[in-house]
């Protein structure tokens, strides 16, 4: 955190640059969104394109929390709440994503949401 | 030091008015009064809402005696009972709020809230809470969210009827007739919680902000009492588990009031109305048992910590030794609050997830329970060897641990999937949790009452009727919990509102097995009726203590009545506002009872060294490391 | 008392205490949108319709997030004034924060209103395929004529009287049948009495009547009185309809009720305490079924409980004279009803007897979506663009008023307009397939299956000239500058392109699953509005405070800048982390 007056008057200059690079990052997002010939991958939206898009949010937010929110320069506690927020929220979004692409099988229907098709023909568990 | 609170505070002596002294109160203790008092006011509701459930699950045909169907007759608003009996729906809103009441407007509040807020800042020296204005508005939310929850018994639609754990579709659906969602009891719950939890989030801020912050001088992380310890682990958890429960509260409250479907599956049919439910589908039921759960497993440890952290401060002082193991317990309890994040799945065995992620929380929840024996162990190891008084509290902590040692050992087979999968929903459930809650922490929180209520008053408790109400109550809550475990293993579902007599088998054995097994295990809900009633009998003595023991207990003599350690003692009694009336400084751990090296068998911890002590003692040296991890 | 480390740090920790709390706020913060965000990924991966990629217009969302972090930027600014005691500088900054949170609220104002003004619908019938062709569009306004008919009517005229979206529910209504056991009638009985108004007269059909209490209680009267005495009159026939009439009829019958309970309750009690006496307390344990007992009491006991019994019926009907036509939302009706019907339910159990008249919704169509179509067809094996072709919409015959009238003078050509848009999206399709083939790439799902509001301006431009449209596909000159389109800035504009749009009317029994674009309309805009509503609050939430020390903060200021400092710090952070959460939002909403 910059304590003295002409520390401050050097962020302020940091933090216009990180300002204008938030500016250009969120159009490129856009661009590589929405233009043809920037368009990784498969032609329209696909895993690449979601990758892509969600690394430069990744980027830019951490611009906004090393910059903006003082992180380069702050107590290692404050890093300890946050990352610890981070990692709970990401226990819970990586085990419940996780949890449904791994349903029990019953033959080759599968059931995990409590409901299977009970006209298709029941097969037992070695998908017979 | 003086018993006289005001002798610090002549610079400002003005009074108060009475509602700000009492109602609109900042000071930690007050509120931590506040919350105790209103905990105890919803869980002795919960205790009754319990009986009737009990009534009618022994005597289902017979009309609720008048004591306990006053309340809920058509004479009044609250007409929930046929003929003065307990019906199949009442049965489902009374079990889903005594759950909800017990655990989120009891117990986490009067363990967390109330004991929390009287006695951390005590402990660690502090003049109050880091924000007291925000632990008032804390208190003042949680009392809007209980009784926004309590009052919709008295509406049209009753209040939530879906179990306490309010799983979609069921809790997305029920009292979907009435008109104006937000008079329904279920979307009544919602906004009850998203109160609740904001609360919380105010206070375990609050907490940890102030065991951050205001620790007096010389207290170190590793001379922090294991009740502060306890208490920021448990801010921790409320901290971070809570907001996703939050999330799935807001989403299930948007599916019942503008229709959305983020819990509803694709295809619904209600048979009420006789149509395809106008939803648009592809919601997950089991995307809201994951958020509950998120928050649901960390909430145990959130009801278990503050009880555990009581009985850590009780049994050293009273067997006059220190607590053995104390850095080990303080490491288990920070690992047990963060393991306690990646097991919420084994609630979830039987909702159809495959194997991988069952195993991986069967590994989780299997290694949680090494931090929690470590901890039990500890205390248990703690009474080796002292000389142990027996008193009213050390009694009630005395009886947590065999008891909460139960609960924690029946859990284990509820942690394995394979056996879950025969368990699950049956009273062998219910029998598990409620031997942790009931006679472990609830017992760890009498503890704590009977061991501050010097602190708070001035007066002791009474000897007598603290006795006349321990040893019914120990004998009572086994008969009352053990059959559960015997009734579960036969296969009693916890949801049976007539106690299984639907599926009794009188006829010829071996034709219907389990019929006959109902039949032999029934009679069981009666001696369990019989004792729950017992059990809130003997509830009065302790009501009549509490009062009469304010007014006409025997009087302490000194600040230091236990002849404790720890800071809280060295307050006036009761504390003032600002709690000291000198700068606290820390020079020693917080147990050191019968040190070789000193006259008396205690040591506080806020007692300045003689000046031949031993240097190191001599330093009052803030900690120099910044972090905590 | 003071409480320490309010505004100089701690010296071990080197934090004050509101960083602290402001941190561990926002840690909770990141759990709290980590569950939001993990209700998005499942909802998501796990959706079992085509989930609705890049499908908000995303010029708004754009400049909300320049907006956002322009603010951030200035935020960051203020801080530093303060921190060279620089009050005016701080001012301006904070102003400008403040009034870019007013920017970010307004737009999103904008984006939420398009939305709830726009209707969607799921078609049913029509091929193998069920319930599954999309339209959206906006609903036309419709009134009353003299023979209680619908007829639309132009929207200018919507703020009228009588005037009403056309989705709404067409009874003729000669009676309602209200439950007394659902003591809240009051929106419905006002919405009835506002719609009768002077023309029918609403009238209770048959007395109300319960026995006369006071002297059953006094225990002067038996069975045979009983039969003579005069009824308690609450209400005679006739009385009319108000909320204070059902009042007065549900406290009656309440009363009654809970009379009759009580009575029974007492002798159900007194019944059980004689078999426990009687029979002794084992055998009392055999007595489990309620039957039982009553079976061995004495008669005449049973007998007198009949007698003591109130009977109030929990139901009253009143007549309606001459029959009304009352217009409902689809909503108020517990289930959906098809024209013809010869009663329908209210939400609060009213019965409303009468037949249900064509009600049909009236739209201008502003996109087709089949790719819930497609998706089914393509699981059930079968190809989808016959499928489609089969459904209703592409087959149903046109009413009177729609924009094919003149296509239909020509005689030749009896397709309905919206075949018409589809035979051109085939063609252009085509185009496009051609064109993306030969850069190895494959049209996308929403290529294939989607009409886009731009499009179907476009096919209408060139007439629904197949050929045309092939051509101009072919050269590209079809597609419009789709991002900075100012005339769908929040989605398909109808002040703009008024009477464009084709028009449909849709019979109620092809109407599977309606709604306008809110949470009901599927777990996109469920989860859309979900998280952007709670990051608006906290938008709100965080220019309050920020405001509060604009406008508050002087004082506080003059007693210690470092203090003010340390609190727009703290704010600061706050709003810096709205931000934050707004950078993943803006790419996993707008853009993916």
């Amino acid at each position: 955190m910059a304590g003295s007056i002409e520390e401050v008057k050097k962020a302020k200059k940091l933090y216009l640059f990180i300002g204008t690079l938030l500016f250009v990052f969120t159009v490129v997002t856009v661009m590589v969104a929405t233009i043809e010939w920037l368009d990784f991958g498969e032609h329209g939206f696909d895993g690449v394109d979601a990758t892509i898009g969600l690394c430069i949010a990744a980027f830019k937010a951490s611009l906004v929390m090393l910059i903006f929110m003082h992180l380069n320069n702050e107590r290692p506690m404050i890093y300890f709440f946050y990352i610890l927020g981070i990692v709970m929220a990401f226990f819970c979004m990586w085990l419940i994503g996780l949890s449904k692409s791994d349903p029990i099988e019953y033959g080759n229907e599968s059931y995990s949401d409590g409901f299977y098709d009970p006209s298709k023909p029941a097969t037992d568990v070695h998908g017979n | 030091m003086s018993a006289d609170p005001h002798d610090q505070h002549d610079e400002h002596h003005h009074v108060l008015p009475w509602w700000k002294k009492y109602f609109f109160s900042t000071d930690h203790k007050t509120i931590g009064i506040q919350y105790g008092l209103a905990a105890g006011a919803f869980l002795l509701f919960g205790f009754f809402l319990m009986i009737v459930m009990r009534w009618s699950i022994a005597y289902p045909h017979e009309p609720l005696p008048g004591y306990m169907s006053w309340m809920f007759t058509d004479g009044w608003k609250a007409r929930w009972l046929d003929d003065g009996k307990v019906t199949g729906e009442t049965y489902n809103m009374f079990g889903a709020m005594h759950g909800t009441i017990m655990v989120f407007l009891g117990v986490v509040p009067l363990g967390f809230a109330a004991f929390g807020n009287y006695v951390t800042p005590l402990q660690i020296g502090a003049p109050d809470m880091a924000f007291p204005k925000l632990n008032m508005a804390s208190f003042w939310v949680y009392l809007a969210g209980g009784l926004v929850m309590c009052m919709s018994f008295f509406m049209e639609s009753g209040a939530a009827k879906s179990g306490w754990t309010n799983y979609s579709p069921l809790a997305g659906y029920a009292d979907k007739q009435i008109v104006n969602q937000f008079l329904a009891g279920q979307t009544q719950w919602l906004i009850g919680l998203v109160l609740l939890i904001t609360s919380s989030l105010l206070g375990s801020v609050n907490f940890v902000t102030t065991i951050i912050q205001l620790r007096a001088k010389g207290l170190t992380w590793m001379r922090l009492p294991f009740f502060v310890w306890a208490m920021l682990v448990t801010g921790f958890l409320l901290l971070l588990a809570f907001p996703p429960l939050e999330a799935a509260g807001i989403m299930q409250l948007m599916d019942r009031v503008v229709g959305s479907s983020f819990f509803m599956p694709s295809g619904l049919y209600s048979a009420s109305s006789g149509a395809a439910m106008d939803i648009s589908g592809s919601g997950s039921p089991l995307l809201y048992q994951h958020l509950f759960w998120f928050l649901g497993h960390p909430e145990v440890y959130v009801l278990l910590l503050p009880a555990i952290a009581c009985v850590a401060e009780i049994i050293p002082c009273n067997t006059r030794k220190p607590l053995w193991g104390y850095k080990s317990m303080v490491w288990s309890v920070v690992i047990l609050g963060f393991l306690s994040f990646i097991v919420w799945a084994h609630h979830m065995y039987l909702t159809g997830m495959g194997p991988v992620i069952s195993t991986f929380f069967q590994t989780t929840t299997v290694l949680i329970s090494v931090p929690s024996v470590i901890l039990l162990t500890s205390m248990i190891i703690s009474l080796w060897g002292g000389s142990i008084r027996f008193t009213m509290p050390m009694i009630w902590a005395a009886a947590f641990l065999p008891m909460f040692g139960i609960g924690g050992l029946t859990g284990l087979p509820l942690a394995f999937n394979l056996a879950d999968l025969h368990l699950h929903d049956t009273y062998y459930v219910i029998g598990h949790f409620h031997y942790v809650v009931a006679p472990g922490i609830l017992f760890g929180l009498f503890s704590g009452v009977y061991h501050w209520y010097p602190k708070m008053t001035g007066r002791f408790m009474d000897n007598f009727l603290g006795h006349l109400h321990f040893w019914p109550s120990l004998v009572c809550m086994n008969l009352l919990f053990f059959p559960m475990l015997t009734q579960g293993m036969a296969g009693f579902h916890r949801r049976w509102y007539n106690g299984g007599e639907g599926y009794i088998e009188k006829g010829v054995e071996g034709v219907n097995v389990f019929g006959i097994t109902v039949a032999e295990k029934i009679s069981l809900n009666e001696i369990m009726t019989g004792s729950a009633i017992a059990l809130a009998v003997f509830q009065l003595p302790f009501l009549v203590n509490m009062f009469i023991s304010y007014f006409w207990g025997k009087k302490v003599t000194s600040d230091n009545p236990w002849d404790a350690t720890t800071l809280e003692w060295a307050t006036p009694t009761p504390p003032g506002h600002g709690n000291f009336t000198f700068d606290p400084a820390i020079y020693r751990g917080p147990y050191e009872y019968s040190r070789p090296d000193h006259d008396s068998d205690f040591f506080p911890q806020w007692e300045e060294p003689k000046r031949d002590a031993p240097a190191k003692e001599v330093e009052v040296e803030p900690e120099k490391t910044t972090t905590m991890v | 008392m003071e409480i320490p480390f309010i505004v100089n740090a701690r010296k071990d920790t080197g934090l004050f205490n509101s960083k602290v709390g402001i941190w561990l706020f926002l840690a909770s913060e990141v759990t709290l949108f980590g569950g939001l965000f993990s209700g998005y990924l499942f909802l998501r991966l796990y959706a079992d319709y085509p989930w609705p990629e890049r499908a908000l217009p995303v010029l708004p969302g754009l400049i909300n997030t320049f907006v956002l972090i322009g603010s951030s930027i200035t935020v960051v600014f203020a801080w530093a004034a303060l921190k060279m005691r620089e009050w005016r500088k701080f001012q301006i900054y904070m102003a400008i924060t403040l009034l870019s949170a007013g920017l970010f609220m307004v737009l999103k104002g904008i984006e939420y209103n398009a939305k709830f003004g726009h209707q969607a619908v799921r078609l049913q019938g029509g091929g193998p395929v069920q319930d599954s062709a999309i339209v959206e569009g906006h609903l036309h306004y419709a009134e009353l004529n003299d023979e209680g008919l619908m007829v639309e009517v132009d929207e200018d005229r919507k703020k009228e009287d009588g005037v009403f979206k056309a989705n709404h529910v067409l009874i003729k209504a000669s009676e309602f049948t209200f439950v007394l056991t659902r003591p809240t009638h009051e929106a419905y009985v006002k919405e009835i009495l506002d719609q009768a108004g002077d023309r029918s007269k609403i009238s209770l059909a048959e007395p109300y009547r319960v026995i006369d209490k006071d002297e059953l209680n006094a225990g002067q009267m038996n069975r045979d009185q009983l039969s003579n005495t005069e009824l308690a009159r609450i209400a005679e026939k006739g009385s009319e309809l108000s909320i204070d009439l059902l009042d007065k009829l549900e406290d009656a019958f309440l009363e009654a009720r809970s009379h009759d309970r009580k009575i029974r309750t007492e002798f159900l009690a007194a019944s059980w305490d004689w078999v426990r006496n009687v029979k002794g307390e084992e055998e009392a344990a055999t007595f489990i079924v309620e039957k039982e007992i009553w079976k061995d009491r004495r008669a005449e006991d049973a007998e007198k409980l009949k007698i003591l019994s109130l009977r109030a019926a929990s139901e009253v009907t009143f007549k309606v004279d001459p029959p009304l036509t009352l217009v409902l939302k689809p909503g108020d009706l517990v289930k959906k009803v098809n024209v013809g019907d010869l009663s329908a339910k209210l939400r609060d159990d009213t019965l409303v007897s009468g037949e249900v008249l064509p009600s049909p919704m009236i739209m201008g169509v502003d996109a087709l979506d089949f790719r819930t179509t497609a998706q089914r067809a393509e699981a059930e094996g079968l190809d989808p663009v016959p499928v489609i072709e089969e459904t209703w919409l592409l087959n149903h015959k046109a009413h009177h008023g729609s924009h094919d009238d003149h296509g239909e003078t020509e005689g030749a050509d009896h397709r309905n307009e919206f075949k018409k848009i589809w035979d051109c999206h085939m063609a252009w399709l085509k185009a496009e397939t051609e064109r993306l083939e030969k850069k190895g790439r494959v049209p996308t799902l929403n290529d294939k299956y989607r009409v886009n509001w731009d499009q179907i301006l476009a096919y209408q431009a060139l007439d629904y000239d197949v050929e045309k449209v092939y051509e101009q596909g072919k050269s590209r000159t079809l597609e419009r500058n789709g991002l900075f389109d100012l005339d769908g800035f929040a989605g398909a504009n109808h002040k703009i392109h008024k009477g464009k749009f084709p028009h449909l009317e849709i019979p109620r029994a092809n109407i599977g699953f309606e709604a306008t674009f809110t949470p009901k309309w599927n777990t996109y805009y469920a989860i859309y509005f979900t998280i952007t509503g709670l990051h608006g609050l906290h938008v709100i939430g965080g220019a309050l405070v920020l405001g509060y020390y604009l406008f508050f903060g002087r004082k506080m200021y003059d007693s210690n800048p470092e203090w003010l400092a340390n609190r727009v710090e703290v704010g600061g952070l706050f709003w810096h982390f709205v931000d934050l959460v707004w950078i993943f939002l803006f790419p996993i909403l707008y853009l993916m």
